[in-house]
C-alpha cells in the first residue's frame, strides 16, 4: 500500500485513541473531585495540574493560561485548537487523516468519524460543565464505536494492521502516563498508611483505564496500589494494560513485515520484540527496584523509538537509517498534520 | 395547475422555460413529472429534501469553499426537480460534442506539430504564442493514440429560443462528474418510483468508461496497466471527486509526494518499496505538475514526470498543454477550427464573442460594458468576470481599465438569458432558475459520451452564475431513451 495511506491509517487510529483517553481521564477527574467534595474543592489545583502533567504539555499550557482550574484545564484539553492534543484537535486530525484516505477505509468508518466531528463542532463549554458525564460518554463511545466498526468492516489487510499498530502504541503510551502521574500524587510518604481518600483515588486510576470492573473480577475488593500497578502494567488479559498493548502492537508489526519470534526483519520489530520480552519476564519487584517513574519513562521512550522506526521504515520517503545510534529521541510526526500538507494548502486551492 | 406550480412564474417572453411552453402547458416530456410533483404536499417535499441532504452529508459529498475559516466544507445544494433531455435533443448534443472534440483534438495535434492552421492564418499565431497555457516544451511530443483531451466537460446553455449553444470547453481537468453520479443516487433514494414512469438512460458506467480510456492510453501493453489518480490533496475543492473516482475505478488515489521518478519511470512509494505506474489521471494543473519543468516551487507535482512522459514511459490524462485550446480567446475560433479540419459547419453554435485584442471589438466592448459579460481568458470557476448589466458604474470602470491594460486576456459576450427551470429556492416555492449543462466526453480509442451531465442551477433569484463557488447548485439530469 502507499506509504502515505499507511501513515494516515496509523495516525487516524492514534488520534481517535488519544481523544478517547483524554475524555476518559477528564471524566474520571470530575467524578473523583465530586467524591472528594467534603475534603477538597472541585477547582483544586493539584488534581487539574496532574492532567496536564500526564500529557507532558505543561509548557504549552503555561503559555496559554495562568492558573489550573476545572474550566481552564477542560478548555485546554477539550476545545483549544492551539493544543494539538485537545479532544477537538485530535478528532479533527483523525478526520483529516481519514478524509485523505477516504477511498481506503469503509464508508461506515468515515461516517462514524464524521459524526463525532460534527458533534464536537456543536459542543460548548457550558455543555461540558453542565453535564460532563454525557459529554465524555459521547467521545468515549464514539471512539469505541469507530474501533468496533473498523473491526467489522475492514479486511485484515496491511492497512488494518497499521490501524492496530496506531491504536496500541497510543494506548500503551497513555496508560503509562496516567500511572506515572497518579503514582507521584499518591505515593505514600514514609511511615504513612493509605487512607480512604487514597483508596478513592486509586479507584479513580482504575476507572481512568476503564479497568475497575475487570480488576475486581480478578482481585475482588483489594484496592492496593501494588496490585493495581501490577494489573495495569503486567496483566496479560486486560486490553488496556501496558503488557497487553505492547503484545498487540508487536503482533500488528510482525504481521506487516512477516517477522517472528527471534527472527525480526527490521528495527521496529526488533525494538518492540525487546520491549515485549523484557515486560514478559518483569515482576513488580523488579519495577520497584528500578523505580517506577524511571521504568515508565523508559517505556515511553522506547515506544517513541518504535514509532520513529515505523516512520522510517514504512512512511518516510527515503532509505531508512537502521543504525541504532543515529535515532532521534522524540517523535514529532503526526501523520497528515506533519506540516507538509499545510505548506501546500494554498497551491492545492489554486487547482481547478 | 396544482398548488405546487400555482405560484410559479414562467415569463416565456424573456426566458426559455425548460418545463413549460408559451401556453403555460408542460412540454410533452415533462408532463408526467409535473403531474407527479403536483401531487406532493409541502411536508412530503421537505421529507424528500431531507433524505437527499442527509445522503450527501453522510457520504461526505462536499466541496470546499476557500477563505472561510470554519466549516469550509459545504454540500453542493441539490434541487429535487430533475432536468429532462429528450432523446432527439440529446442526439444533437452528442453529435455536436463529438464533432467539437474531434476538431479540438486535431487542433491540439496541429498546434504541437506542424502548426498548419497558423501558417494558413486561420488562427492568429500570436494568440497561440501568447496563450498562458501553450507549452512550447511539448511541441513534437506524441501522446498515445494521438489523443490530447481524454476528459472534457463542455458547458452548454440554451438561449431565449431554446437553442443549445456551447458556452465554454473545459479541457484541462473538468470537475463535477461525481456530482452527476451522486445526484442520480440521491434521486433514486428520494423518488424511487419516479424512474418507473420515465425511461431514463443510465450513467453509472461512467467510471468504467473512464478507466477503459485510461487503460487504452497505457504505454505498457504486455501487462495490466497500473493507473493512478493524482490529486492536489484534501484542501482542493474537488478532492471529494478525486477520491470518489479513484474508489469507483478501484485504483489508487495519489498525491505528488506519493510518486517518484527513477530512471525516467514513475513509481509509487509503498510500504513494500517502489511500484511502477503507467497512466496518471492527473487533476493537477500543468503549472504544478513537475517542479523541474514548470513552477519550481510546486509542492503538488512530481519531479521528473514530464521527462518520463516525453520518453513515453507514462501516459498523462489529459495531456500536457491542452489548456491552449480552452483559452476563452481560442474558443471564439472553434467554428473556424471545425471548418478547417473537418470541413463542416458546427452542429452546436458558439455564443457570439468579441475579442478585446481586436481593435474594433475592443471599442465595441468598452462602449457596451453595461450589456456584455466580460471574462478573463484563463480563469475558471466564475472568477475574473464582469456581468455588465448587474455591475455598478465603478465596477465597469475598473474592468474597462483591466481590459485596456491587457486586451489579450479578455473577451466579451452578450448576456445570454440562460434558459430557466423551476427549482426549489427554499423549501416550498418553485422559482425559475437559470441552468446550464455540462456533459462529460471521454476520448480514448473512440469518443464516448455518457448520456447525462451535470445540470447546474443558479439558486439565487435572478442570478446567472451557476458555479458552485458562487452559490450554485445542481439537479439530476435525465436523458431519455427514444420515446
Amino acid at each position: 500500500m502507499l506509504s502515505r495511506v499507511a501513515e494516515s491509517m496509523f495516525w487516524m487510529s492514534r488520534y481517535i485513541e488519544r481523544a478517547e483517553n483524554t475524555a476518559r481521564f477528564l471524566d474520571v477527574n470530575f467524578h473523583l473531585l465530586l467524591d472528594l467534595n467534603q475534603i477538597t474543592q472541585v477547582d483544586n489545583r493539584r488534581y487539574w495540574e496532574a492532567l496536564i502533567m500526564a500529557t507532558s504539555d505543561e509548557a504549552r499550557y503555561n503559555k496559554l493560561y495562568d492558573r489550573y482550574t476545572a474550566d481552564t484545564v477542560t478548555d485546554f484539553l477539550v476545545f483549544n485548537r492551539n493544543n494539538p492534543n485537545s479532544i477537538l484537535s485530535c478528532i479533527n486530525l483523525a478526520r483529516e487523516n481519514a478524509r485523505s484516505i477516504i477511498e481506503s477505509i469503509s464508508s461506515e468508518m468515515w461516517e462514524q468519524i464524521n459524526d463525532l466531528h460534527h458533534f464536537l463542532l456543536r459542543a460548548t463549554p457550558q455543555q461540558v460543565k453542565g453535564d460532563p458525564y454525557n459529554f465524555y460518554k459521547v467521545i468515549k463511545t464514539g471512539s469505541q464505536t469507530f474501533q468496533g466498526i473498523t473491526d467489522c468492516t475492514m479486511s485484515r489487510s496491511e492497512a488494518w494492521n497499521f490501524v492496530q499498530a496506531g491504536k496500541y502504541v497510543e494506548r500503551a503510551d497513555n496508560t503509562s502516563r496516567i500511572l506515572d502521574v497518579k503514582y507521584h500524587m499518591l505515593r505514600p510518604r514514609s511511615g504513612e498508611r493509605y487512607e480512604s481518600v487514597d483508596i478513592i483515588q486509586w479507584m479513580a486510576v482504575l476507572k481512568s483505564c476503564s479497568a475497575l470492573e475487570a480488576f475486581r473480577k480478578v482481585h475482588s475488593a483489594k484496592i492496593e496500589p501494588d496490585i493495581i500497578l501490577h494489573f495495569l502494567m503486567l496483566d496479560r488479559e486486560f486490553p488496556r494494560s501496558l503488557y497487553f498493548s505492547i503484545v498487540a502492537l508487536e503482533q500488528a508489526l510482525w504481521r506487516i513485515s512477516g517477522s517472528s519470534r527471534r527472527n525480526y526483519t527490521n528495527n521496529a520489530d526488533r525494538l518492540i520484540g525487546k520491549m515485549e520480552a523484557e515486560m514478559a519476564y518483569t515482576t513488580l519487584g523488579d519495577i520497584h527496584e528500578r523505580d517506577l517513574h524511571r521504568f515508565l519513562e523508559d517505556v515511553q521512550f522506547n515506544l517513541a523509538r518504535v514509532g520513529d522506526q515505523i516512520h522510517q521504515i514504512y512512511f518516510a520517503y527515503h532509505v531508512p537509517i537502521s543504525s541504532d545510534d543515529e535515532l532521534e529521541p522524540a517523535l514529532p510526526f503526526t501523520g497528515l498534520s506533519g506540516g507538509r500538507a499545510q505548506w501546500s494548502q494554498a497551491q492545492q486551492q489554486q487547482q481547478q | 395547475m396544482s398548488q405546487t406550480f400555482s405560484r410559479y412564474e414562467i415569463d416565456s417572453s424573456r426566458f426559455y422555460d425548460e418545463v413549460f411552453d408559451e401556453n403555460n402547458q408542460p412540454r410533452l416530456h415533462y408532463k408526467q413529472l409535473v403531474e407527479r410533483f403536483s401531487h406532493l404536499n409541502h411536508a412530503e417535499l421537505r421529507a424528500r429534501r431531507q433524505t437527499t441532504n442527509v445522503f450527501f452529508l453522510n457520504q461526505g459529498i462536499t466541496f470546499t469553499v476557500y477563505g472561510a475559516e470554519e466549516g469550509i466544507e459545504r454540500i453542493f445544494p441539490f434541487d429535487l426537480l430533475p432536468r429532462i433531455v429528450p432523446d432527439s435533443e440529446w442526439q444533437q448534443i452528442e453529435k455536436g460534442l463529438e464533432q467539437r472534440i474531434t476538431a479540438l483534438n486535431l487542433f491540439l495535434q496541429d498546434i504541437y506539430h506542424d502548426q498548419k492552421i497558423l501558417k494558413d492564418k486561420v488562427v492568429p499565431t500570436e494568440l497561440i504564442l501568447s496563450s498562458k497555457n501553450f507549452r512550447r516544451e511539448f511541441v513534437g511530443v506524441n501522446p498515445p493514440l494521438g489523443v490530447y483531451i481524454h476528459v472534457t466537460g463542455t458547458d452548454i446553455i440554451r438561449d431565449r429560443d431554446g437553442k443549445y449553444m456551447v458556452l465554454e470547453d473545459n479541457l484541462r481537468s473538468p470537475s463535477g462528474v461525481s456530482y452527476m453520479l451522486q445526484n442520480r443516487q440521491a434521486m433514486k433514494r428520494a423518488f424511487p418510483t419516479m424512474f418507473d414512469h420515465y425511461k431514463v438512460r443510465p450513467i453509472e458506467e461512467y467510471p468504467q468508461e473512464l478507466l477503459k480510456v485510461l487503460q487504452e492510453i497505457s504505454p505498457v501493453k504486455q501487462r495490466e496497466p497500473n493507473v493512478a489518480v493524482l490529486t492536489p490533496g484534501i484542501y482542493n475543492s474537488a478532492y471529494f471527486e478525486h477520491s470518489f473516482l479513484a474508489r469507483q475505478m478501484g485504483i489508487e488515489l495519489t498525491e505528488g509526494r506519493d510518486l517518484v521518478v527513477n530512471d525516467n519511470k514513475v513509481y509509487t512509494r509503498t510500504t513494500k518499496g517502489l511500484q511502477r505506474v503507467d497512466v496518471i489521471y492527473r487533476r493537477v494543473d500543468d503549472d504544478f505538475l513537475d517542479p523541474l519543468v514548470f513552477r519550481p516551487d510546486s509542492m503538488l507535482g512530481v519531479a521528473g514526470v514530464v521527462n518520463a512522459y516525453r520518453m513515453g514511459n507514462v501516459a498523462l490524462a489529459n495531456a500536457i498543454g491542452t489548456g491552449v485550446a480552452d483559452d476563452k480567446v481560442i474558443y471564439s475560433f472553434v467554428p473556424k477550427i471545425i471548418k478547417y479540419y473537418l470541413d463542416q459547419e458546427p452542429i452546436i453554435e458558439n455564443v457570439p464573442t468579441y475579442l478585446a485584442s481586436d481593435p474594433t471589438d475592443c471599442k465595441y466592448i468598452l462602449e457596451n460594458l453595461d450589456k456584455l459579460v466580460v471574462k478573463a481568458a484563463n480563469e475558471s470557476g466564475g472568477y475574473g468576470m464582469l456581468i455588465g448589466p448587474h455591475a455598478t458604474v465603478e465596477e465597469r470602470e475598473e474592468f474597462a481599465a483591466k481590459v485596456l491594460a491587457n486586451p489579450r486576456n479578455y473577451i466579451a459576450q452578450p448576456t445570454i438569458s440562460l434558459s430557466r427551470h423551476p427549482s426549489y429556492i427554499n423549501d416550498t416555492d418553485l422559482t425559475g432558475c437559470h441552468i446550464d449543462l455540462r456533459p462529460y466526453i471521454l476520448y480514448g480509442k473512440k469518443i464516448t459520451i455518457v448520456p447525462g451531465g451535470l445540470t447546474r442551477v443558479a439558486l439565487k433569484k435572478g442570478s446567472l452564475v451557476v458555479n458552485s463557488s458562487q452559490g450554485g447548485g445542481s439537479k439530476d439530469t435525465w436523458v431519455l431513451y427514444d420515446n
